[in-house]
Protein backbone atom coordinates (compact mmCIF):
# COMPACT_ATOMS: atom_id res chain seq x y z
CA UNK A 1 0.00 0.00 0.00
CA UNK A 2 1.29 2.82 -1.10
CA UNK A 3 0.81 6.46 0.80
CA UNK A 4 1.15 10.18 -0.89
CA UNK A 5 0.91 13.50 0.83
CA UNK A 6 -1.70 15.73 -0.66
CA UNK A 7 0.81 19.10 -1.30
CA UNK A 8 1.49 21.45 1.74
CA UNK A 9 0.53 18.39 4.19
CA UNK A 10 2.09 16.07 7.27
CA UNK A 11 0.73 13.69 9.35
CA UNK A 12 0.29 14.89 12.73
CA UNK A 13 1.60 13.36 15.95
CA UNK A 14 -1.36 14.48 17.91
CA UNK A 15 -3.79 12.11 16.68
CA UNK A 16 -3.54 8.95 18.18
CA UNK A 17 -6.52 7.47 17.11
CA UNK A 18 -7.76 6.20 13.90
CA UNK A 19 -11.16 5.45 12.68
CA UNK A 20 -11.58 3.12 9.72
CA UNK A 21 -15.18 1.74 8.23
CA UNK A 22 -15.30 -1.60 7.51
CA UNK A 23 -17.34 -2.56 4.23
CA UNK A 24 -21.18 -3.55 5.61
CA UNK A 25 -24.36 -4.42 4.70
CA UNK A 26 -26.07 -0.85 4.08
CA UNK A 27 -22.69 1.06 3.91
CA UNK A 28 -23.28 1.91 7.35
CA UNK A 29 -19.39 2.21 8.44
CA UNK A 30 -18.41 4.11 5.34
CA UNK A 31 -21.36 6.41 5.81
CA UNK A 32 -20.46 6.85 9.60
CA UNK A 33 -17.15 8.12 8.14
CA UNK A 34 -18.54 10.53 5.89
CA UNK A 35 -20.26 12.00 8.58
CA UNK A 36 -17.83 11.97 10.99
CA UNK A 37 -15.12 13.87 8.26
CA UNK A 38 -17.75 16.13 7.48
CA UNK A 39 -18.42 17.43 11.27
CA UNK A 40 -15.18 17.95 12.69
CA UNK A 41 -13.86 19.70 9.56
CA UNK A 42 -11.42 16.84 9.05
CA UNK A 43 -8.76 18.10 6.11
CA UNK A 44 -7.32 15.71 3.27
CA UNK A 45 -3.80 14.31 4.24
CA UNK A 46 -3.08 12.11 1.67
CA UNK A 47 -4.11 9.43 -1.03
CA UNK A 48 -3.47 5.30 -0.35
CA UNK A 49 -2.92 3.52 -3.17
CA UNK A 50 -3.72 -0.61 -2.65
CA UNK A 51 -3.89 -2.70 -5.58
CA UNK A 52 -6.55 -5.08 -3.71
CA UNK A 53 -8.54 -1.75 -4.12
CA UNK A 54 -11.65 -1.50 -7.20
CA UNK A 55 -10.61 2.08 -8.95
CA UNK A 56 -13.08 4.47 -8.05
CA UNK A 57 -13.08 8.49 -8.50
CA UNK A 58 -15.42 11.61 -7.98
CA UNK A 59 -15.94 14.93 -6.70
CA UNK A 60 -15.57 16.08 -4.13
CA UNK A 61 -17.66 14.39 -1.12
CA UNK A 62 -17.81 16.84 1.71
CA UNK A 63 -18.65 20.50 0.14
CA UNK A 64 -19.94 23.17 0.96
CA UNK A 65 -19.47 23.47 -2.52
CA UNK A 66 -17.91 20.54 -5.16
CA UNK A 67 -15.20 22.63 -6.33
CA UNK A 68 -13.50 19.85 -8.21
CA UNK A 69 -11.32 18.63 -5.76
CA UNK A 70 -11.06 14.86 -6.96
CA UNK A 71 -11.54 12.28 -4.46
CA UNK A 72 -9.82 8.48 -4.49
CA UNK A 73 -10.90 5.26 -3.37
CA UNK A 74 -9.07 5.26 0.01
CA UNK A 75 -8.26 8.72 1.24
CA UNK A 76 -6.40 10.10 4.97
CA UNK A 77 -7.96 12.86 6.86
CA UNK A 78 -7.22 14.29 9.76
CA UNK A 79 -8.76 16.51 12.42
CA UNK A 80 -6.10 17.81 15.49
CA UNK A 81 -8.61 19.43 17.19
CA UNK A 82 -9.89 16.50 17.78
CA UNK A 83 -7.22 14.03 17.83
CA UNK A 84 -8.55 11.86 15.12
CA UNK A 85 -7.42 10.62 12.07
CA UNK A 86 -9.77 8.96 9.72
CA UNK A 87 -9.57 6.67 6.52
CA UNK A 88 -12.37 6.52 4.19
CA UNK A 89 -12.78 4.26 1.71
CA UNK A 90 -15.30 4.52 -1.15
CA UNK A 91 -14.96 1.13 -3.67
CA UNK A 92 -14.71 -2.22 -3.07
CA UNK A 93 -12.43 -4.82 -2.57
CA UNK A 94 -11.45 -6.88 -5.37
CA UNK A 95 -13.10 -10.61 -4.13
CA UNK A 96 -11.19 -13.04 -2.29
CA UNK A 97 -8.94 -9.87 -1.39
CA UNK A 98 -10.09 -8.53 2.03
CA UNK A 99 -7.54 -10.52 4.11
CA UNK A 100 -4.38 -8.71 1.80
CA UNK A 101 -6.13 -5.44 1.82
CA UNK A 102 -6.43 -5.61 6.05
CA UNK A 103 -3.39 -6.61 6.25
CA UNK A 104 -1.89 -3.85 4.37
CA UNK A 105 -4.08 -1.44 5.98
CA UNK A 106 -2.94 -2.56 9.36
CA UNK A 107 0.83 -2.41 8.42
CA UNK A 108 0.31 1.11 7.39
CA UNK A 109 -1.90 2.36 10.16
CA UNK A 110 0.85 1.15 12.82
CA UNK A 111 3.75 2.47 10.48
CA UNK A 112 2.22 6.05 11.02
CA UNK A 113 2.17 5.29 15.17
CA UNK A 114 -1.18 5.05 15.84
CA UNK A 115 -2.45 3.79 18.87
CA UNK A 116 -5.68 2.88 18.83
CA UNK A 117 -8.20 1.56 16.06
CA UNK A 118 -11.74 2.30 15.92
CA UNK A 119 -13.54 0.11 13.21
CA UNK A 120 -16.87 1.23 12.47
CA UNK A 121 -19.22 -1.13 10.72
CA UNK A 122 -22.76 -2.97 10.62
CA UNK A 123 -24.50 -6.26 10.80
CA UNK A 124 -27.37 -7.75 9.08
CA UNK A 125 -30.26 -7.39 11.46
CA UNK A 126 -31.65 -10.75 9.70
CA UNK A 127 -28.71 -12.51 11.87
CA UNK A 128 -29.84 -11.45 14.87
CA UNK A 129 -30.92 -14.32 17.27
CA UNK A 130 -33.17 -12.44 19.26
CA UNK A 131 -35.15 -9.29 18.49
CA UNK A 132 -35.70 -7.07 21.75
CA UNK A 133 -37.20 -3.63 21.68
CA UNK A 134 -34.57 -2.03 21.69
CA UNK A 135 -31.75 -4.45 19.83
CA UNK A 136 -32.24 -1.57 16.72
CA UNK A 137 -30.43 0.97 19.06
CA UNK A 138 -27.99 -1.40 20.95
CA UNK A 139 -24.56 -0.33 19.69
CA UNK A 140 -22.15 -3.92 19.88
CA UNK A 141 -18.54 -3.80 20.26
CA UNK A 142 -15.38 -6.14 19.99
CA UNK A 143 -12.21 -5.04 21.63
CA UNK A 144 -8.40 -6.31 21.84
CA UNK A 145 -8.60 -5.38 25.51
CA UNK A 146 -9.22 -8.60 26.68
CA UNK A 147 -8.96 -12.09 24.88
CA UNK A 148 -12.78 -12.61 24.97
CA UNK A 149 -13.53 -9.15 23.52
CA UNK A 150 -14.87 -7.09 26.25
CA UNK A 151 -13.59 -4.00 27.36
CA UNK A 152 -14.59 -1.94 30.47
CA UNK A 153 -14.50 1.15 28.51
CA UNK A 154 -17.63 -0.31 26.06
CA UNK A 155 -19.35 -1.67 28.82
CA UNK A 156 -19.42 1.85 30.76
CA UNK A 157 -20.71 3.26 27.83
CA UNK A 158 -23.72 0.88 27.02
CA UNK A 159 -21.89 -1.06 24.59
CA UNK A 160 -23.03 -4.71 24.23
CA UNK A 161 -20.07 -6.85 23.31
CA UNK A 162 -20.82 -8.87 20.96
CA UNK A 163 -21.70 -12.35 21.94
CA UNK A 164 -20.90 -14.29 18.30
CA UNK A 165 -17.12 -13.05 19.11
CA UNK A 166 -15.41 -16.54 19.55
CA UNK A 167 -11.08 -16.63 19.05
CA UNK A 168 -11.76 -20.09 20.05
CA UNK A 169 -14.42 -20.82 16.97
CA UNK A 170 -12.86 -22.37 13.61
CA UNK A 171 -13.11 -19.44 11.11
CA UNK A 172 -12.19 -16.74 14.13
CA UNK A 173 -8.95 -18.57 14.43
CA UNK A 174 -8.14 -19.32 11.14
CA UNK A 175 -8.57 -15.83 10.59
CA UNK A 176 -6.38 -15.15 13.29
CA UNK A 177 -3.86 -17.47 11.44
CA UNK A 178 -4.05 -15.75 8.25
CA UNK A 179 -3.56 -12.36 9.98
CA UNK A 180 -0.56 -13.01 11.80
CA UNK A 181 0.78 -15.16 8.75
CA UNK A 182 0.86 -18.38 10.28
CA UNK A 183 -0.80 -19.66 7.30
CA UNK A 184 -2.68 -18.38 3.78
CA UNK A 185 -5.54 -19.29 2.22
CA UNK A 186 -4.06 -22.49 0.62
CA UNK A 187 -3.77 -23.88 3.74
CA UNK A 188 -7.87 -23.47 4.49
CA UNK A 189 -9.21 -25.82 6.15
CA UNK A 190 -12.48 -27.76 4.59
CA UNK A 191 -15.31 -25.81 5.54
CA UNK A 192 -17.41 -27.98 3.35
CA UNK A 193 -19.78 -28.57 6.26
CA UNK A 194 -23.19 -26.08 5.98
CA UNK A 195 -22.27 -22.95 7.25
CA UNK A 196 -23.41 -22.22 10.62
CA UNK A 197 -24.70 -18.64 12.05
CA UNK A 198 -21.58 -18.27 13.46
CA UNK A 199 -19.53 -18.53 10.20
CA UNK A 200 -21.17 -15.36 9.41
CA UNK A 201 -19.37 -12.86 11.84
CA UNK A 202 -15.65 -13.59 11.14
CA UNK A 203 -16.82 -13.82 7.46
CA UNK A 204 -16.98 -10.02 7.38
CA UNK A 205 -14.43 -7.34 6.76
CA UNK A 206 -14.79 -6.07 10.07
CA UNK A 207 -13.54 -8.88 11.23
CA UNK A 208 -10.52 -9.13 8.88
CA UNK A 209 -9.39 -5.54 9.78
CA UNK A 210 -9.56 -6.46 13.59
CA UNK A 211 -7.51 -9.64 13.76
CA UNK A 212 -4.90 -7.67 11.42
CA UNK A 213 -4.99 -4.42 13.75
CA UNK A 214 -4.85 -6.72 16.51
CA UNK A 215 -1.73 -9.23 15.10
CA UNK A 216 0.40 -6.04 14.54
CA UNK A 217 -0.01 -5.16 18.51
CA UNK A 218 -2.26 -2.41 18.18
CA UNK A 219 -5.37 -1.93 20.05
CA UNK A 220 -8.40 -2.04 17.81
CA UNK A 221 -11.93 -1.44 19.24
CA UNK A 222 -14.58 -2.86 17.14
CA UNK A 223 -18.34 -0.59 17.04
CA UNK A 224 -21.22 -2.56 15.17
CA UNK A 225 -25.16 -2.01 15.04
CA UNK A 226 -27.80 -4.60 13.19
CA UNK A 227 -29.35 -2.85 9.98
CA UNK A 228 -31.03 -4.06 6.96
CA UNK A 229 -30.38 -2.40 3.18
CA UNK A 230 -32.64 0.63 2.82
CA UNK A 231 -32.00 4.34 3.89
CA UNK A 232 -29.45 3.59 6.16
CA UNK A 233 -28.55 6.89 6.51
CA UNK A 234 -30.11 6.52 10.80
CA UNK A 235 -27.72 3.83 11.19
CA UNK A 236 -24.56 5.86 10.14
CA UNK A 237 -26.39 8.46 12.67
CA UNK A 238 -26.09 6.01 15.06
CA UNK A 239 -22.12 4.71 14.47
CA UNK A 240 -20.89 8.31 14.68
CA UNK A 241 -22.57 8.82 17.73
CA UNK A 242 -21.22 5.67 19.29
CA UNK A 243 -17.22 6.29 18.44
CA UNK A 244 -18.02 10.04 19.11
CA UNK A 245 -18.59 8.83 22.75
CA UNK A 246 -16.17 6.42 22.64
CA UNK A 247 -13.16 8.98 21.64
CA UNK A 248 -14.93 11.66 24.52
CA UNK A 249 -15.95 14.13 21.86
CA UNK A 250 -19.43 15.70 21.70
CA UNK A 251 -21.34 15.64 18.23
CA UNK A 252 -23.03 19.01 19.42
CA UNK A 253 -19.72 20.52 19.79
CA UNK A 254 -17.50 18.77 16.56
CA UNK A 255 -17.67 21.50 14.05
CA UNK A 256 -16.65 24.15 16.65
CA UNK A 257 -19.48 26.57 15.19
CA UNK A 258 -21.92 27.94 17.52
CA UNK A 259 -25.05 26.10 16.48
CA UNK A 260 -22.66 22.71 16.98
CA UNK A 261 -24.52 19.58 15.55
CA UNK A 262 -23.47 17.29 12.13
CA UNK A 263 -22.95 18.51 9.57
CA UNK A 264 -24.20 16.58 6.51
CA UNK A 265 -21.97 15.86 3.84
CA UNK A 266 -22.82 17.59 0.34
CA UNK A 267 -22.82 13.90 -0.87
CA UNK A 268 -25.19 12.71 0.48
CA UNK A 269 -27.76 15.05 -1.33
CA UNK A 270 -28.21 12.31 -4.24
CA UNK A 271 -26.63 9.16 -1.94
CA UNK A 272 -29.66 7.29 -2.62
CA UNK A 273 -30.22 8.67 -6.36
CA UNK A 274 -32.24 11.28 -8.03
CA UNK A 275 -35.70 12.11 -6.71
CA UNK A 276 -38.61 10.59 -8.18
CA UNK A 277 -39.88 12.19 -11.54
CA UNK A 278 -42.56 14.01 -10.56
CA UNK A 279 -43.41 14.85 -14.23
CA UNK A 280 -45.30 11.59 -14.70
CA UNK A 281 -48.16 13.21 -11.58
CA UNK B 1 -39.29 -8.01 -16.08
CA UNK B 2 -36.12 -8.37 -13.78
CA UNK B 3 -36.18 -10.99 -11.31
CA UNK B 4 -36.19 -9.64 -7.94
CA UNK B 5 -34.30 -12.16 -6.31
CA UNK B 6 -31.45 -12.34 -8.40
CA UNK B 7 -31.00 -9.02 -10.13
CA UNK B 8 -27.98 -6.56 -9.44
CA UNK B 9 -27.97 -4.88 -6.32
CA UNK B 10 -28.14 -1.13 -6.77
CA UNK B 11 -25.03 0.52 -6.95
CA UNK B 12 -22.85 0.65 -3.46
CA UNK B 13 -24.98 -2.35 -2.31
CA UNK B 14 -22.89 -5.51 -1.64
CA UNK B 15 -23.40 -9.29 -2.17
CA UNK B 16 -22.51 -11.21 0.44
CA UNK B 17 -19.97 -13.38 -1.71
CA UNK B 18 -18.33 -9.67 -2.43
CA UNK B 19 -17.74 -9.22 1.15
CA UNK B 20 -16.28 -12.46 2.50
CA UNK B 21 -12.99 -12.69 4.25
CA UNK B 22 -12.26 -16.47 2.88
CA UNK B 23 -13.44 -16.19 -1.05
CA UNK B 24 -10.83 -17.46 -2.79
CA UNK B 25 -8.77 -14.79 -4.78
CA UNK B 26 -8.45 -14.51 -7.75
CA UNK B 27 -5.37 -16.77 -9.61
CA UNK B 28 -2.81 -14.16 -10.44
CA UNK B 29 -2.51 -12.72 -14.26
CA UNK B 30 0.49 -11.82 -15.99
CA UNK B 31 1.36 -7.94 -15.66
CA UNK B 32 0.26 -6.21 -18.80
CA UNK B 33 3.16 -5.74 -21.83
CA UNK B 34 3.42 -2.56 -23.23
CA UNK B 35 6.01 -2.26 -26.11
CA UNK B 36 7.37 1.08 -27.69
CA UNK B 37 9.24 1.19 -30.48
CA UNK B 38 12.76 0.77 -29.47
CA UNK B 39 13.46 3.61 -31.91
CA UNK B 40 11.44 6.63 -30.30
CA UNK B 41 13.20 9.56 -28.79
CA UNK B 42 12.45 11.09 -25.43
CA UNK B 43 10.10 12.94 -26.89
CA UNK B 44 7.52 10.36 -26.85
CA UNK B 45 7.88 8.94 -23.70
CA UNK B 46 7.73 12.19 -22.00
CA UNK B 47 5.46 14.48 -24.52
CA UNK B 48 3.63 17.16 -23.59
CA UNK B 49 0.20 15.33 -23.62
CA UNK B 50 -1.06 11.94 -23.10
CA UNK B 51 -4.33 11.56 -24.76
CA UNK B 52 -6.19 8.01 -23.21
CA UNK B 53 -9.48 7.35 -25.05
CA UNK B 54 -11.85 4.87 -23.63
CA UNK B 55 -15.26 5.55 -24.66
CA UNK B 56 -16.70 4.64 -28.51
CA UNK B 57 -17.04 8.71 -29.32
CA UNK B 58 -13.36 9.31 -28.32
CA UNK B 59 -12.00 6.20 -30.16
CA UNK B 60 -14.17 7.40 -33.35
CA UNK B 61 -12.45 10.90 -32.87
CA UNK B 62 -9.30 9.43 -32.08
CA UNK B 63 -9.07 6.75 -35.36
CA UNK B 64 -9.53 10.04 -37.89
CA UNK B 65 -6.89 11.80 -36.45
CA UNK B 66 -4.83 12.47 -39.46
CA UNK B 67 -0.33 12.18 -39.29
CA UNK B 68 -0.41 10.39 -36.90
CA UNK B 69 1.96 7.31 -36.21
CA UNK B 70 1.79 3.57 -34.29
CA UNK B 71 4.47 4.01 -31.82
CA UNK B 72 3.59 0.45 -29.95
CA UNK B 73 0.93 -1.29 -28.30
CA UNK B 74 -0.57 -2.72 -24.83
CA UNK B 75 -1.42 -6.31 -24.49
CA UNK B 76 -3.07 -7.97 -21.65
CA UNK B 77 -2.50 -11.63 -21.91
CA UNK B 78 -6.25 -12.87 -20.88
CA UNK B 79 -7.66 -10.81 -24.05
CA UNK B 80 -8.17 -12.86 -27.16
CA UNK B 81 -6.20 -11.43 -30.25
CA UNK B 82 -8.46 -13.91 -32.61
CA UNK B 83 -9.86 -11.53 -35.06
CA UNK B 84 -7.56 -8.93 -35.02
CA UNK B 85 -6.05 -7.58 -38.12
CA UNK B 86 -2.61 -7.31 -39.26
CA UNK B 87 -2.83 -3.26 -39.40
CA UNK B 88 -4.56 -1.12 -36.86
CA UNK B 89 -7.88 -1.29 -37.32
CA UNK B 90 -10.19 0.21 -34.90
CA UNK B 91 -12.61 -2.75 -34.34
CA UNK B 92 -9.69 -5.06 -33.25
CA UNK B 93 -9.68 -5.93 -29.62
CA UNK B 94 -6.08 -4.13 -29.23
CA UNK B 95 -4.80 -1.16 -27.79
CA UNK B 96 -2.87 0.87 -29.73
CA UNK B 97 -0.61 3.90 -28.48
CA UNK B 98 0.29 6.48 -31.41
CA UNK B 99 2.09 9.57 -31.56
CA UNK B 100 1.27 13.05 -32.82
CA UNK B 101 3.79 15.39 -33.90
CA UNK B 102 2.33 17.65 -36.12
CA UNK B 103 2.72 21.28 -35.09
CA UNK B 104 2.56 23.08 -33.29
CA UNK B 105 0.37 20.34 -30.85
CA UNK B 106 2.48 17.05 -30.46
CA UNK B 107 0.84 14.02 -28.39
CA UNK B 108 0.80 10.77 -27.22
CA UNK B 109 -2.88 8.90 -28.36
CA UNK B 110 -3.30 6.05 -26.55
CA UNK B 111 -7.10 3.71 -28.00
CA UNK B 112 -8.33 1.35 -25.28
CA UNK B 113 -10.06 -0.93 -27.74
CA UNK B 114 -11.20 -3.90 -25.64
CA UNK B 115 -12.73 -3.97 -21.83
CA UNK B 116 -10.60 -3.49 -18.79
CA UNK B 117 -11.72 -5.70 -15.99
CA UNK B 118 -11.85 -3.67 -13.03
CA UNK B 119 -9.65 -5.50 -11.11
CA UNK B 120 -6.83 -5.35 -14.08
CA UNK B 121 -7.06 -1.47 -14.25
CA UNK B 122 -4.88 -0.32 -11.91
CA UNK B 123 -1.77 -2.34 -13.30
CA UNK B 124 -2.80 -0.94 -16.90
CA UNK B 125 -2.74 2.55 -15.72
CA UNK B 126 0.29 1.93 -13.72
CA UNK B 127 1.78 0.14 -16.98
CA UNK B 128 0.94 2.98 -19.27
CA UNK B 129 1.94 6.43 -17.21
CA UNK B 130 4.84 3.77 -16.26
CA UNK B 131 6.24 4.12 -19.59
CA UNK B 132 5.15 7.38 -20.88
CA UNK B 133 5.18 10.69 -18.58
CA UNK B 134 3.57 13.47 -20.25
CA UNK B 135 3.50 17.05 -18.87
CA UNK B 136 -0.50 16.46 -18.76
CA UNK B 137 -2.69 13.39 -19.20
CA UNK B 138 -6.37 13.47 -20.48
CA UNK B 139 -8.69 10.81 -20.49
CA UNK B 140 -12.01 10.16 -22.10
CA UNK B 141 -14.21 8.17 -20.62
CA UNK B 142 -17.93 7.38 -20.61
CA UNK B 143 -20.61 7.93 -17.51
CA UNK B 144 -21.87 4.68 -16.19
CA UNK B 145 -25.84 4.45 -15.83
CA UNK B 146 -25.11 2.86 -12.48
CA UNK B 147 -22.58 5.57 -11.18
CA UNK B 148 -24.33 8.44 -12.06
CA UNK B 149 -26.59 9.70 -8.72
CA UNK B 150 -28.55 12.35 -11.31
CA UNK B 151 -31.20 11.27 -14.18
CA UNK B 152 -29.84 10.15 -17.96
CA UNK B 153 -31.72 10.66 -20.42
CA UNK B 154 -30.81 8.71 -23.85
CA UNK B 155 -31.74 12.14 -25.80
CA UNK B 156 -29.26 14.11 -23.76
CA UNK B 157 -25.71 14.96 -24.01
CA UNK B 158 -23.55 15.55 -20.78
CA UNK B 159 -20.34 16.46 -20.19
CA UNK B 160 -18.01 16.15 -16.82
CA UNK B 161 -14.61 16.61 -16.28
CA UNK B 162 -12.30 15.41 -13.01
CA UNK B 163 -9.38 17.08 -12.54
CA UNK B 164 -6.34 15.77 -10.25
CA UNK B 165 -5.10 18.57 -7.54
CA UNK B 166 -2.29 19.78 -9.36
CA UNK B 167 -4.26 20.12 -12.51
CA UNK B 168 -6.52 22.48 -10.77
CA UNK B 169 -4.04 24.44 -9.33
CA UNK B 170 -1.21 24.72 -12.22
CA UNK B 171 -2.92 27.92 -13.76
CA UNK B 172 -5.10 27.24 -16.98
CA UNK B 173 -6.95 24.15 -16.96
CA UNK B 174 -6.77 21.82 -19.79
CA UNK B 175 -10.29 21.74 -20.30
CA UNK B 176 -12.51 24.55 -20.35
CA UNK B 177 -16.40 24.72 -20.60
CA UNK B 178 -16.69 21.69 -19.06
CA UNK B 179 -18.77 21.31 -15.31
CA UNK B 180 -17.23 19.41 -13.08
CA UNK B 181 -18.75 15.44 -12.56
CA UNK B 182 -21.42 16.59 -9.61
CA UNK B 183 -20.27 15.52 -6.03
CA UNK B 184 -22.19 11.90 -5.26
CA UNK B 185 -21.80 10.56 -8.69
CA UNK B 186 -18.46 8.48 -9.61
CA UNK B 187 -16.46 7.59 -12.40
CA UNK B 188 -15.22 3.48 -12.11
CA UNK B 189 -12.77 1.30 -14.38
CA UNK B 190 -9.88 2.24 -16.50
CA UNK B 191 -10.67 5.81 -16.40
CA UNK B 192 -10.83 6.34 -13.06
CA UNK B 193 -7.47 4.03 -12.49
CA UNK B 194 -5.73 6.08 -14.83
CA UNK B 195 -6.37 9.69 -12.87
CA UNK B 196 -5.91 7.92 -9.62
CA UNK B 197 -2.71 6.92 -10.69
CA UNK B 198 -1.74 10.42 -12.41
CA UNK B 199 -3.31 11.97 -8.66
CA UNK B 200 -0.55 9.45 -6.46
CA UNK B 201 2.13 10.82 -8.99
CA UNK B 202 1.46 14.21 -8.48
CA UNK B 203 1.14 14.71 -11.89
CA UNK B 204 -1.64 16.70 -13.91
CA UNK B 205 -4.92 14.91 -15.10
CA UNK B 206 -8.04 15.35 -16.56
CA UNK B 207 -10.45 12.87 -17.09
CA UNK B 208 -13.63 13.68 -19.08
CA UNK B 209 -16.58 11.57 -19.04
CA UNK B 210 -19.49 12.04 -21.34
CA UNK B 211 -22.98 10.35 -21.75
CA UNK B 212 -24.30 8.55 -23.93
CA UNK B 213 -22.10 6.03 -24.10
CA UNK B 214 -22.30 5.80 -27.67
CA UNK B 215 -23.55 8.82 -28.80
CA UNK B 216 -20.87 9.82 -31.34
CA UNK B 217 -23.71 11.68 -33.18
CA UNK B 218 -23.73 13.88 -30.10
CA UNK B 219 -20.72 13.64 -27.78
CA UNK B 220 -18.31 13.51 -31.04
CA UNK B 221 -18.24 17.04 -31.69
CA UNK B 222 -17.88 17.94 -27.93
CA UNK B 223 -14.79 15.86 -28.13
CA UNK B 224 -13.49 17.36 -31.26
CA UNK B 225 -14.05 20.79 -29.99
CA UNK B 226 -12.21 20.15 -26.90
CA UNK B 227 -8.90 18.42 -29.04
CA UNK B 228 -9.01 21.37 -31.43
CA UNK B 229 -8.79 23.81 -28.42
CA UNK B 230 -5.29 22.18 -27.94
CA UNK B 231 -3.96 22.82 -31.30
CA UNK B 232 -4.72 18.60 -31.92
CA UNK B 233 -5.74 18.62 -35.79
CA UNK B 234 -8.45 16.32 -36.00
CA UNK B 235 -9.10 15.78 -39.68
CA UNK B 236 -12.24 16.46 -41.31
CA UNK B 237 -15.77 15.92 -39.81
CA UNK B 238 -17.79 13.16 -41.19
CA UNK B 239 -21.59 14.15 -41.16
CA UNK B 240 -22.50 10.63 -41.28
CA UNK B 241 -19.96 9.65 -38.98
CA UNK B 242 -20.59 6.08 -38.07
CA UNK B 243 -17.59 5.01 -37.66
CA UNK B 244 -17.75 2.37 -35.10
CA UNK B 245 -15.13 1.93 -33.15
CA UNK B 246 -13.98 0.60 -29.65
CA UNK B 247 -14.96 -2.44 -27.95
CA UNK B 248 -18.56 -1.85 -26.54
CA UNK B 249 -19.51 -1.83 -30.71
CA UNK B 250 -17.04 -4.68 -31.83
CA UNK B 251 -18.05 -6.84 -28.69
CA UNK B 252 -21.31 -7.68 -30.42
CA UNK B 253 -19.54 -9.15 -33.84
CA UNK B 254 -16.40 -11.03 -31.69
CA UNK B 255 -16.16 -14.04 -30.56
CA UNK B 256 -13.49 -16.95 -29.93
CA UNK B 257 -15.98 -18.74 -32.52
CA UNK B 258 -15.37 -17.10 -35.24
CA UNK B 259 -12.07 -16.02 -36.42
Amino acid sequence: MEFTLEEGRNLSADCPSILLPGLSIGNVGQLAVDLLISSTGAKRVGFLDEPSLLPCVGNDAYGPEPEGVLALPLEAYESPPHALTLIQQRSPVIKGMMVEFAKNLADFVSSIGKKHVIILSSLDSGRMKKIVASSDMQVYYVSSTNNDGNDSDCERLGFKRLEEYDPTQRRWKYLNELAEGKTDHEDEPSFEDELVHDDYYPGLPFAALFSCCKAKGLKVTCLLCYCSEGDNIADSFQLADAACKLLRLTPDKLSGHVEGGWNIPLSWQSVYGPPPDMSLF
Amino acid sequence: MEDVVTESPPPSRFFQEDLDNFATPPPPLPPPLLLLDPKLGPDHIRPPLLIVALSAPSLAVLHRIPHKILIGTLILPETPLAGNSLEPCPRDRSCYIYAVDHRPASAVLVAVQFPVAAERARAVAKSLLGAIQAERVLIFGSIGSQNYRGRLAVDETLAFKLETVEERSGGQPLVQGVDYLPSGSVMDGLGAAVIAECQMRRAKGTLVATWPANGRSTVVPIIRSLLQGLSIDVGASDADDEFDAGWSFSSRYVSDLYT
